[in-house]
């Protein structure tokens, strides 16, 4: 008899808490599990991305899944996501297949496995959203001054932040021992309220392991660590004296929360035992939830996207030093 | 003489984005200016993130010093990639005198 597990009504970046419990339930122990669906009301896509990566990881030891008790509308839209790859349905309704025909521009679940196909993917995944919108049209005349056309306005702040969370997700989560993680992503935008949603998920090292040490961490603690990464220039590896052959800048998180924020929007971050909300609720997982791995959602208002400006968003330069450079 | 890198063959959209992409460049911009070249980096049609920015100005700033920006030509950016360039550079040579000052 497999084990059974019952998902929640929510599994969103709202019910962070439950979606990270119930994964962790999934992932504990061994054998073949049978997934309850019958309660599940809504999915979001950091919802999605944890669903998902929780169903691979689980493949990946060869655990059988199966899936019962899907209502056909949650059917057809977790299979649009493909969330069910190599998943068994028994006792589900009928999937609708209306894959890209609602206008909610539903991107499919995607995993990547290395940082050369971070690129290609932001900008995939960016073109695929937006190119779903209503009203948006890719083929309209740039605008004269900067060339670009509202398309472009609205991919480039998408394919900024994606680029910043994938490449977190394939270089930083896979130290301290675990060079093997993969990363997750899933997005959706709503046609009623114009939101936007992305979930990026990667069962890596956490950022609490790779900031440790770090002296902007007073305690060893997950909360700690989540906002710690996301100040201006914190790093786990800002020194060129730590690693001759790469550094990095301790700005990408801080400014990918930036686009969200001042896009009408927020970042949820988990990591470890921990859930930052950035316009809400932060602390400790209920019910000593645990997600090894770092998993974001970032959810954004359609209307402010066009408006952004990077500028505008990269933290205050606090040295005396001005530099002489050369513009032509 | 000049040695000019066109950043929008490594675009994909209208974005140059990881860090990943940028580093090999970067490798390419330091032949260049052991050469005793001046390397233009040219931005035309293009925005960048903060990070593809850092790791290929400033890299080159924590390993040369300040100095080599003189040998550096920023072409045709826009707005946004100019504020970034502005940002990584006084931020990388702050660190890099800061560094260096003990
Ligand atoms: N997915 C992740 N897994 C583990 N650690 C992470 C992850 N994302 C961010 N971090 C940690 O947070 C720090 C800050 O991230 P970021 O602001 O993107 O700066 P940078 O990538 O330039 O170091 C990283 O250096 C790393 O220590
Ligand atoms: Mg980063």
């Amino acid at each position: 008899m497999p084990k059974t597990i019952t998902l929640p009504p929510y599994l969103s970046a709202r019910s962070a808490d439950d979606t990270v419990a119930v994964c962790g339930l999934l992932l504990e122990g061994g054998g073949a599990v049978l997934v309850d669906a019958s309660r599940l009301k809504f999915a979001d896509p950091f919802g999605l991305a944890m669903l998902g990566a929780t169903f691979q990881m689980l493949r990946d030891v060869e655990r059988t899944v199966q899936v019962c008790g899907l209502g056909a509308a949650a059917a057809g839209y977790l299979g649009r996501m493909d969330v069910f790859e190599g998943v068994e349905r028994v006792d589900c309704g009928p999937p609708a297949n209306q894959r890209h025909n609602r206008g909610d521009s539903l991107v499919e679940l995607t995993r990547l496995d290395t940082p050369q196909e971070v690129d290609q993917a932001a900008y995939r995944l960016a073109h695929a959203l937006v190119g779903h919108l209503p009203g948006i049209d890719p083929d309209e005349p740039p605008d004269e001054m900067s060339g670009y056309t509202t398309f472009d306005r609205l991919v480039e702040p998408i394919q900024y932040a994606l680029s910043e969370l994938l490449e977190n997700a394939l270089t930083h989560a896979r130290g301290h021992g675990f060079a093997h993680a993969s990363v997750w992503v899933a997005s959706q935008h709503y046609p009623s309220s114009g939101i936007i949603r992305l979930g990026v998920v990667d069962n890596g090292c956490g950022i609490l392991a790779s900031l440790r040490g770090h002296p902007e961490l007073k305690h060893e603690r997950h909360l700690e660590a989540i906002l710690a990464a996301l100040q201006p220039r914190v790093s786990c590896n800002r020194d060129l004296r730590l690693n001759l052959e790469s550094v990095n800048q301790g700005v990408g998180l801080t400014t990918t929360c930036r686009i969200a924020e001042h896009a009408g929007g927020r970042l949820v971050i988990v990591s470890g035992d921990a859930r930052h909300d950035t316009a809400g609720k932060s602390g400790e997982l209920a019910g000593h939830a645990y997600w090894q791995g770092t998993a974001i959602a970032l959810e954004c208002r359609r209307v402010g996207l066009p408006d952004i400006r990077y500028r505008e968003l990269l933290p205050a330069y606090e040295g005396q030093y001005r530099p002489g450079l050369r513009f032509e | 003489m000049r040695s000019q890198i066109t950043l929008n063959q490594y675009a994909r959209g209208h974005m140059v984005g990881t860090r990943h992409t940028a580093s090999p460049l970067r490798d390419e911009a330091e032949k260049a200016l052991a050469r005793g070249y001046e390397v233009v980096l040219d931005f035309a049609g293009v925005e960048a993130t903060q990070s593809f920015v850092d790791e290929l100005v400033g890299g080159l700033i924590l390993r040369h010093g300040p100095d080599i920006l003189s040998r550096l030509i920023f072409r045709a950016c826009s707005d946004d990639v100019r504020a970034i360039i502005e940002f990584v550079a006084a931020d990388r040579c702050d660190q890099y005198l800061k560094a260096h000052s003990h």
